[in-house]
């Protein structure tokens, strides 16, 4: 926060209190809404996840990724393969969990390494397409590696533990409230998510992030300069594969159970629209996107009785999962005609001026 | 080998409809350097239209009034969507392209709902046999009008005034504008032109040995994607030869499935990617594209 | 220096927040969930509330399997209307909570973590991974009586997840059987399969492979994806191996083409398909003289058009409240499940127990369950299938719901024979 030091005082205090109310706002939460919308919560901090990775590549980057889904799916079977007991016909290293996660994440990020020869070389729509061979491969090993992914079922994903606590829906009674799975998940979330964002912040705010952006605007011009262009490339694509494995894993927590279904075409073009809705090239773009792009559908869905225009299911007219989509669809096109920069220039009008650092 | 024969015969058949819709992503990123990622929208809704007239114009009138409709939507994304658009960077716009796909494809499938819309051509499931061969006469219609539309089309970039204005402002926008090109005109343009050609790839995505129009057939546009990058996005013969490339590819997986087991069943779809993954290592431009110069 | 702050104010409110707790409606109160309890009163549990039994629905009206939720959500309705026309049950009226999960995970395990607390149990849910994925919570703690539309063999073995009719392997292996007692397949010739990645085509494909090795058949397979519409080149391939028959576990589309393909190339051998390999409007198209010829589906129940008092009532009524939509056989299913429920709750309510486990309970009870579409349904055992039976049925567009029968309801011996 030093650049907001340069600001006067009074912002700052305004600044935090604001920041301590969300916190506890946030930590509050799972003591009063149910399991719905914690879940609903823990899938837009997931995507949260994933879309700050996927916003460091193509938002501050300026490589067009579609392939993002595979990376999570790598980070969401990882956790399977490593973390479960083999047995069922299916593959399992039985490590620890917390263990587990953290090669998943490694793995992840291996893999987004091994397909730098391609990242590296390739740039804008060709690097976009390209990825999108990840999708495919990505789909055929889910429903093919039969003792790795369990098919087209999926596999049961291991709860995690840690410091003696399992994530899982044995009941703690904490403060006379009942907390299953999706209560427990909720504060390891909200600390993944701060983790992930803090960290991605320090990555763009720093040398790195100048040359990342560097070359997003002048890629001949940054290695003019001496930017390892290739080699930051390559970095940054293997970043956000980690990010996006995180997430990955963050989901299968939450899924309780992999489905392959799940880690299409349709996922990775979410995640671009997020990331464009929220805001190109900055750490709370892609949270607000992740947040308004998740939670729009479950929302028109549950509410689908009071909305005007929006009609229950079989009734004729448009469906609420239509509706949604409309509303997304129009998200991204509006968005990026009338609020260049997204959602969150929006929100922070007036701060940008004084607030350089947050600049893309 | 009469099988191999009557695989590679469909193969580039079928190719040559992925040609067709490669050859759009083609004129589209010729003219303005954006993938049109709503490709696939625009060719259900030529597809749409023909399906809904049919029955009272008759198929040829059907056929063209669909191809103007689907120009017309593209020439409408073109005007009310990618000209405003203030800044630079070609990958946001591919993004918006992807949010106009899902606004027009919500909005069609709505309306075909859970039909399979018929197009009422005129080649029904006639077939030609030759020998062991068949082939269906839909097939060689593709083919033939693949092949009458990319000649033409390689014609008209390098001989009319519309194609030379589509190749300055390509190859720099400013300089372009500086001597008369009509900048907004020439992406207008490519994007009907890509809206029509949309609609003649649907009617051959629908016809026999397809069932009809229905809420997937878009989903046909993602094989041409692999077609337009392995021949080169900028490249009018390298969509011609990345679709029947990506054709025939498919249908060899396909119909040696068998002896392919070790690599998973159901190969088809992937193999076209793989293909496009190993010419991409070795050729970052694709087979036909323009490399870039610039070194560093 | 802002640490200092924030740290400050979140340890305030973090204590505050222990406290407020307390106020939280998801706080726990010593008083049981039982109400009426007393003695003589109906036992009742989550998911009624007033005079209201509330079921879940969780279907697809948006994504791949759009026709069949919408056939089955629709007959389901009209079920539920009637239900409650006559009387309801114990003096309770029931009510249909319908999600749309557009065969979208996120969405399929978020409508079950919303309507879950809210309903007795589901009478219907599209697509078996998402089944799968919340089985735990099912069996583990949530109990309540799910009713899956998915024939995969993988859901079978749960207390609470329930399928009705043949599942997909028991299914294909009556198929198979129909091929070689009426289409001159024999021992030692080689039989097509073209399945679908997933669910659905894989447990086809057990049990054509079971069937297969009992009666010393080969079958080649060929693996397709749901974007897959054009057959071409697997009717190539499986003519290239020489097979006699083909087995279909796909889509409506597929079967078109495959059927078309197979009959413009002259290559004349019989296709069978599942129950999910047919819809009526297939007949409209080109393909619709070749299915008529040459094809077959098995079916784990009579077709709509069946020639029974209760189907022909059927088609009045569901022609009367939607007359744009067609007629296929996702309206039996839909109906039969509905049926099933109801029956279960008229059970649990003859032993005065509407709770989840009331009427899991009861449906173990419905041994012979029959709504009019020639097979009955056993709930008894929930490691098996409520039938094994399969109903041959073929395209014909003279027919009401553009099916006839062909074959009796039957089961194969190796059906029967047949254990997972």
């Amino acid at each position: 926060m030093s650049e907001a030091l340069v600001g006067p005082l009074r912002l700052l205090r305004t600044r935090t209190y604001v920041w301590a109310a969300g916190g506890i706002v946030l930590l509050a939460v799972p003591f009063y809404l149910d399991r719905f919308w914690l879940q609903a919560g823990l899938f837009a901090m997931a995507a949260a996840i994933g879309a700050i990775g996927i916003n460091l590549l193509t938002g501050s980057t300026g490589q067009l990724s579609m392939g993002h889904a595979f990376f999570l799916a790598v980070g969401a079977y990882g956790y399977c393969v490593f973390a479960s007991e083999s047995g069922d016909g299916l593959t399992g290293l039985g490590l620890p969990t917390w263990l587990a996660a953290v090669l998943a994440v490694l793995v992840s990020g291996l893999a987004g390494g091994l397909f730098s020869p391609i990242a590296g070389r390739l740039r804008g729509a060709y690097l976009g397409i390209a990825t999108l061979a990840l999708i495919f491969i990505g789909q055929h090993v889910l429903f093919n590696a039969r003792d790795l992914t369990g098919g087209f079922n999926g596999r049961d994903v291991p709860p995690l533990s840690l410091f003696g606590l399992t994530f899982d829906d044995s009941e703690v009674v904490v403060a006379a409230v009942p907390f299953g799975s999706a209560e427990k998940l909720w504060y390891a979330g909200l600390v993944l998510l701060l983790g992930c964002g803090l960290f991605a912040r320090g990555v763009l705010r720093s040398r790195p992030g100048r040359a990342m952006n560097a070359i997003r605007d002048h890629r001949i011009a940054a290695g003019v300069i001496g930017v390892p262009v290739a080699r930051y490339r390559a970095a940054v694509f293997v970043l956000s594969s980690m990010y996006a494995g995180l997430a990955g894993v963050l989901l299968a927590l939450v899924f309780q159970r992999t489905v392959p279904d799940y880690f299409g075409i349709t996922l990775s073009l979410e995640y671009l629209a997020m990331i464009v809705i929220g805001g190109l090239g900055s750490v709370s773009g892609a949270v607000v996107g992740a947040v308004f792009v998740s939670f729009l559908p479950q929302l028109l869905t549950r509410y689908s009785d009071a909305l005007p225009l929006v009609s229950a299911p079989g009734t004729g007219g448009i469906a609420p999962g239509e509706a949604s989509r409309y509303l997304y669809g129009a998200a991204v096109v509006a968005v990026v005609l009338f609020l260049p920069g997204g959602l969150v220039r929006m929100a922070a009008g007036r701060r940008v001026r004084t607030d350089q650092g947050e600049k893309r | 080998m009469s099988t191999f024969a009557e695989l590679f015969l469909n193969g580039i058949s079928m190719g040559s409809v992925y040609a067709l819709i490669a050859l759009g992503f083609v004129v589209i990123f010729r003219a303005t350097e954006v993938v049109n990622f709503a490709h696939a929208s625009l060719l259900l809704a030529g597809g749409y239209v023909t399906a809904t007239l049919h029955d009272d114009l008759g198929f040829w009138p059907a056929l063209l009034v669909g191809i103007a409709g689907a120009a017309i939507v593209g020439a409408a994304v073109e005007f009310l969507v990618m000209r405003r658009y203030r800044g630079s960077d070609h990958s946001v716009l591919a993004i918006v392209t992807i949010g106009v796909d899902i606004l027009l494809t919500t909005e069609l499938t709505r309306r075909i709902g859970t039909d399979v819309l018929t197009l009422g051509d005129p080649w029904g499931d006639s077939v030609l046999t030759i020998g062991p061969i068949s082939l269906a006469h839909t097939r060689i219609a593709a083919f033939v009008a693949a092949a009458l539309l990319i000649t033409a089309f390689l014609l008209a970039f390098r001989y009319t005034s519309w194609g030379v204005a589509m190749r300055a402002a390509a190859e720099s926008p400013e300089t372009a504008a500086l001597m008369g090109v009509r900048l907004g005109r020439v992406s207008l343009g490519a994007w009907a032109v890509a809206g029509g050609l949309a609609a003649v790839a649907a009617l051959f995505l629908t016809v026999f040995p397809t069932p009809g129009l229905e809420r997937a057939t878009s989903l046909a546009a993602l094989k041409a994607f692999p077609a337009a990058i392995l021949g080169g996005l900028d490249s009018t013969t390298g969509a011609l030869v990345g679709g029947l490339l990506v054709g025939v590819t498919e249908s060899l997986a396909t119909g040696y499935q068998s002896e392919l087991t070790f690599l998973g069943r159901g190969l088809g779809d992937l193999a076209p990617y793989l293909v496009m993954t190993a010419i991409l290592l070795i050729r970052p431009a694709g087979l036909f594209g323009t490399k870039e110069l610039a070194r560093v | 220096m802002s640490t200092t702050y924030a740290a400050k104010a979140a340890a305030g409110a973090l204590a505050a927040l222990l406290v407020l707790a307390g106020c939280s409606s998801k706080a726990k109160d010593d008083e049981g969930g039982d109400k009426g309890t007393a003695a003589g009163e109906v036992k009742t549990g989550d998911g009624i509330s007033g005079k209201t039994i509330s079921l879940g629905v969780l279907t697809d009206m948006t994504g791949v399997y759009a026709t069949l939720g919408k056939s089955v959500t629709q007959a389901q309705q009209l079920y539920v209307k009637q239900f409650n026309a006559d009387g309801g049950v114990c003096g309770y009226k029931v009510e249909l909570t319908v999600r749309d999960h557009g065969y979208d995970p996120q969405k399929a395990v978020a409508g079950y973590t919303e309507l879950e607390p809210k309903v007795l149990g589901f009478a219907q849910f599209i697509g078996s991974p998402f089944v799968a994925a919340v089985k735990k919570r099912i069996d583990g703690q949530d109990k309540g009586l799910v009713l899956p539309q998915a024939w995969s063999d993988s859901l079978l073995g749960s207390p609470y997840i329930r399928v009705i009719g043949s599942t997909y392997d028991i299914e294909t292996m009556n198929a198979v059987d129909f091929l070689m007692k009426e289409k001159g397949v024999k021992k030692g010739d080689k039989i097509g399969h073209v399945y679908f990645e997933g669910d659905y085509g894989e447990s086809a494909l057990v049990g054509s492979k079971h069937i297969a090795e009992e009666a010393g058949l080969t079958v080649v397979e060929q693996k397709i994806k749901p974007t897959d519409n054009d057959m071409t080149a697997q009717v190539a391939a499986l003519k290239k191996a020489g097979v006699k028959a083909i087995v279909l576990s796909a889509g409506p589309r597929q079967a078109a083409s495959l059927v078309g393909v197979a009959a413009a190339g002259k290559f004349n051998v019989p296709v069978i398909g599942n129950n999910s390999a047919f819809a009526p409007q297939l007949l409209g198209t080109q393909a619709g003289p070749a299915l008529m010829a040459n094809y077959y589906v098995a079916s784990p129940s009579l077709p709509i058009g069946a020639d029974t008092p209760e189907a022909k009532k059927l088609v009045a009524e569901y022609k009367k409240a939607y007359p744009k939509d067609s007629l296929d056989n996702g309206i039996v299913a839909g109906w039969t499940a509905a049926s099933a429920f109801g029956q279960a709750l008229k059970k649990a309510c003859e032993s005065k127990d509407l709770t989840r486990e009331g009427v899991d309970k009861a449906l173990l009870t419905l041994d012979a369950l029959d709504t009019g579409f020639g097979i009955a349904q056993d709930f008894t055992d929930p490691n098996a299938a409520s039938s094994k039976e399969s109903v041959i049925l073929q395209p014909d567009k003279s027919v009401t719901g553009g099916m006839k029968v062909v074959r009796e309801p039957e089961a194969s011996e190796v059906a029967e024979a047949y254990t997972k």
